[in-house]
């Protein structure tokens, strides 16, 4: 912790100097600021021509030069959106030709971001694992997340004159404008922390404030099992029972809850085989895959190009999602949509595994709108590699950008159903859920 | 798959008695009694309401009689025990019916309402007695649901209308008969085999003065440019907003959509049942006997059983199907051959089948005419909140 800890100030001194240096005249200092105070980047001093492979391949010196180059456009930056809409502006001037209409994508972080502000340790550190896709998928950083914030707010002391119900929250958006900073927040944790600010903003003004932490810490708790654990739990039973003998079960990418089904209808005695479709960049397939296989389901693994050969061999279709939209739309990893629309035009089942904390309440129309981007490099893979995993991987050059979606939408259409912990329900009744359950549960 | 067939198919009907109500209490009796002689006597209603067709009462309203009646007879000092003596009663009930999917929604009703029951009674007892009036109560107001449903569809039979309906369902022949004092209506119906209920339709309303052709079930593409839209019953609404009725019906709503012809079905809101099935072998009802091949009887070569036409060897077991497919069925006086099918052949068929919701254009409840998806918010906030 000690270590932790002198890395804060650190971190906290770097910061107080890059917005130091950030309030003169940006454009004539010769301190390679990139974001201005606002973002509390630093640039690393690399040049644009040599990316460093040690950020995991995800290293743009390009990207570095147009930030630059939009600290010297914009001036000094007024606030972390400003500096954000710098950031693409910028892009958009220097930038590659082809690709300036995705540049609302987020942009890829490097390591080298640092905290601004009074970031907790821990939320740096998980910020790190954010960005660098240590800890990916809707569920798991939620819950990472959530985990984290019972230590920052183990860790808070209320400053005098204020009460923890009106500070804490202030405290607390730090932290998340520090881990929203380094990925884009998920839908689910979103949620999680409204819920969590609601209950802040909540707390007794004349408990003690350890009680009051603890009393937090112990909401975080039952959220985390109630809307996650057991909800997964209620998810696995019912839709194991979808799976009888003799099934074909496709299932695309990774999710955790489509993995608990497989390996809880199994374990019941349930006969049946997967398909496990996957696709680049991430080929989060072959985890599942492994994890199948080490339970001695039978098993095959296929890239997407080959499901149309497939398909007709089909029982039923189950994936995972990141978020699901009010009209029943399903935001998940990118290719899903393209596996639930075939499925769909061979009258195969498609079932959908989602809690109802991924519920989110605006309309997306397309995957266009809000996206990210995914890591470059086949970072999952655990396939043993003779070369080096830079020289399998394409990476940006001067003609060449590279463009990953993260996530794709899939039309309610081509969904039968949607499995949720209150029940199987069609997806044009997802709106009517939050209603069912009571507003302030969402 | 198919070698899963060898499961027994009649493995439903074993009753199995470890149940934790009291032994002397045979649900499924009184879940007989309820279908066949139903507490329509001591209904508070004119007798004109209740006309002929409503002999018997339905599935659902017979499950929650029964439920009632366990109650009364149930010996539970809490509502955990009560509750559980409750679905104990129902999965009884479940195993010893042939097509549990009316009752199950039935019973999901009744114990999904005595768990929110509020309790304010000052004994346990005091509330057994309260739910068991309140179910009575239910059953009873429950048989009013028909005639509204006759009503609200009354709206949408035109004049002059032709209808297409499927088999036998009470709801549909109190609203022909309901429509038929106001309009001039016309009603094909299918034979729906193999019970031959479509007759059963057919004379019920031509001895109301309506007129009425009974088609056969192949024949139902054939009268469908005919036909101005089509009316079916139900045997439960499920979860996605899509029906499941008497085996037919799937197909007769496929080919309603690819003419254009708006496919209604009626359904008492009892019959909403908390289920999502998503495939026709999804359906509670399927058992791995339903559609399985047959073994040959005899050690044919491989061209033979896959082409049983070319076949002039007698096999006793396929005779009335096959044996006269070498000579031209017309030349063949009509007596002469048997052509049914054998009750064997019969039992490797389903009783129901399941439609999907996009195949459906309106369904009529008493709580409203609504569209699938509505059937299925309707069913999230009944039994989700």
């Amino acid at each position: 912790m000690t270590k932790a800890e002198r890395r804060e100030l650190q971190e906290r001194q770097r910061a107080a100097k890059a917005a130091k240096t950030a309030a003169g005249p940006a454009a004539g200092t010769p301190t390679v600021n990139v974001k201005g105070g606002g973002g509390g980047k630093l640039a690393q001093p690399s040049t644009p021509a040599s990316p460093a492979p040690k950020k995991g391949g995800t290293s743009q010196g390009a990207a570095q030069a147009k930030a630059l180059a939009a600290a010297v456009v914009t001036g000094p930056a007024k606030g972390a959106k400003d500096a954000k809409a710098a950031a693409g502006v910028g892009e958009d001037i220097v930038g590659s030709r082809g690709l300036r209409i995705f540049s609302h994508f987020a942009l890829q972080k490097t390591a080298g971001h640092v905290a601004k502000g009074d970031v907790h340790p821990a939320i740096v550190r998980l910020g790190l694992m954010f960005a660098e896709f240590k800890v990916c998928g809707a569920n798991a950083r939620c819950i990472a997340t959530l985990s984290v914030f019972k230590q920052v707010i183990q860790d808070y002391v209320t400053p005098q004159h204020n009460t923890l119900s009106r500070h804490l929250n202030t405290h607390l958006s730090v932290q998340i404008s520090h881990l929203v900073s380094a990925r884009p927040m998920s839908v689910t944790m979103g949620n999680a922390i409204r819920q969590l600010k609601l209950e802040i903003s909540g707390s007794d003004i004349d408990l003690p404030e350890q009680d009051a932490k603890d009393e937090l810490c112990h909401k975080i708790d039952n959220y985390i099992r109630d809307r996650i654990i057991i909800a997964d739990q209620v998810i696995q039973e019912t839709a194991m029972k979808k799976i009888h003998d003799g099934d074909v079960v496709l299932t695309y990418a990774r999710s955790s809850v489509v993995e608990q089904v497989l390996l809880e209808a199994w374990s019941e005695g349930t006969q049946f085989s997967v398909y496990v479709v996957d696709s680049r960049p991430m080929l989060e397939g072959k985890r599942l895959l492994s994890v199948l296989a080490a339970a001695s389901i039978p098993c095959t693994y296929l890239l997407l190009p080959a499901l149309g050969s497939v398909i007709t061999e089909i029982s039923t279709v189950f994936v995972g999602a990141h978020s699901i939209h009010s009209n029943g739309a399903v935001y998940s990893r990118a290719g899903t949509a393209l596996v639930a629309m075939m499925a769909k035009q061979h009258s195969v089942p498609v079932v959908v595994c989602c809690e109802t904390y991924k519920f989110s309440e605006g309309v997306q129309l397309d995957s266009f709108t809000k996206n990210e981007l995914a890591p470059l490099g086949d970072r999952f893979s655990s396939f043993p590699l003779t070369r080096p995993r830079e020289s399998l991987t394409l990476q940006n050059r001067p003609n060449l950008e590279i463009l990953n979606p993260l996530y794709d939408l899939t039309p309610p259409s081509s969904i039968t159903a949607v499995v949720t912990e209150v029940g199987v329900i069609p997806p044009d009744s997802i709106s009517s859920i939050p209603l069912a359950l009571g507003r302030q549960m969402i | 798959m198919t070698s899963a067939s060898s499961r027994s198919i009649l493995t439903h009907s074993i009753p199995e008695h470890e149940e934790a109500f009291s032994p002397s209490f045979d649900i499924y009796e009184a879940y007989q009694r309820a279908l066949t002689n139903p507490e329509v006597r001591v209904s508070p209603y004119p007798s004109s309401f209740l006309s002929d067709s409503l002999h018997k009462i339905s599935a659902p309203l017979a499950a929650i009689l029964s439920l009632t009646e366990l109650i009364t007879q149930s010996d539970a000092g809490t509502m955990f025990e009560l509750v559980k003596a409750l679905n104990d009663g129902a999965e009884a009930l479940k195993k010893r019916v042939h097509n549990p999917i009316g009752l199950n929604a039935g019973s999901e009703l009744f114990i999904a309402f005595v768990t929110l029951f509020p309790h304010e009674s000052a004994s346990f007892s005091e509330l057994k007695t309260e739910l068991v009036r309140q179910g009575q109560i239910y059953a009873t107001e429950a048989l009013l649901f028909r005639p509204k449903i006759a009503e609200l569809a009354l709206g949408f039979i035109k004049d002059d209308s032709i209808i297409l309906t499927h088999s036998y369902s009470r709801v549909v022949m109190q609203t022909l008969l309901h429509a038929h004092k106001r309009k001039r209506i016309s009603v094909y119906v299918t034979e729906a085999r193999p019970r031959g209920l479509g007759i059963k339709t057919c004379e019920a309303l031509t001895a109301a003065g309506i007129p009425c052709t009974v088609v056969l079930d192949s024949a139902v593409a054939y009268v469908m440019d005919k036909v101005d839209f089509i009316l079916v019953g139900s045997e439960a609404v499920v979860e996605s907003g899509g029906l499941i009725n008497a085996v037919g019906s799937n197909q007769m709503a496929i080919i309603a959509k690819a003419a254009n012809k708006p496919f209604y079905a009626l359904a008492e809101s009892y019959k909403f049942h908390r289920l999502f099935p998503l495939s026709q072998d999804d359906l509670p009802t399927h058992n791995p006997g339903i559609l399985s091949f047959s073994q040959p009887q005899h050690h044919l070569t491989p061209e033979l059983v896959a082409r049983p036409s070319v076949s002039s060897t007698s096999r006793p077991a396929l005779k009335t199907s096959i044996n006269s497919s070498s000579t031209p069925n017309t030349l063949l006086p009509a007596s002469s051959v048997q052509r049914t099918m054998t009750d064997e052949q019969i039992s490797r068929n389903p009783d129901v089948d399941y439609t999907r919701p996009d195949l459906i254009s309106l369904v009529f409840s008493d709580v409203g005419i609504l569209t699938p998806e509505g059937v299925s918010q309707y069913l999230v906030g009944m039994f989700a909140g």
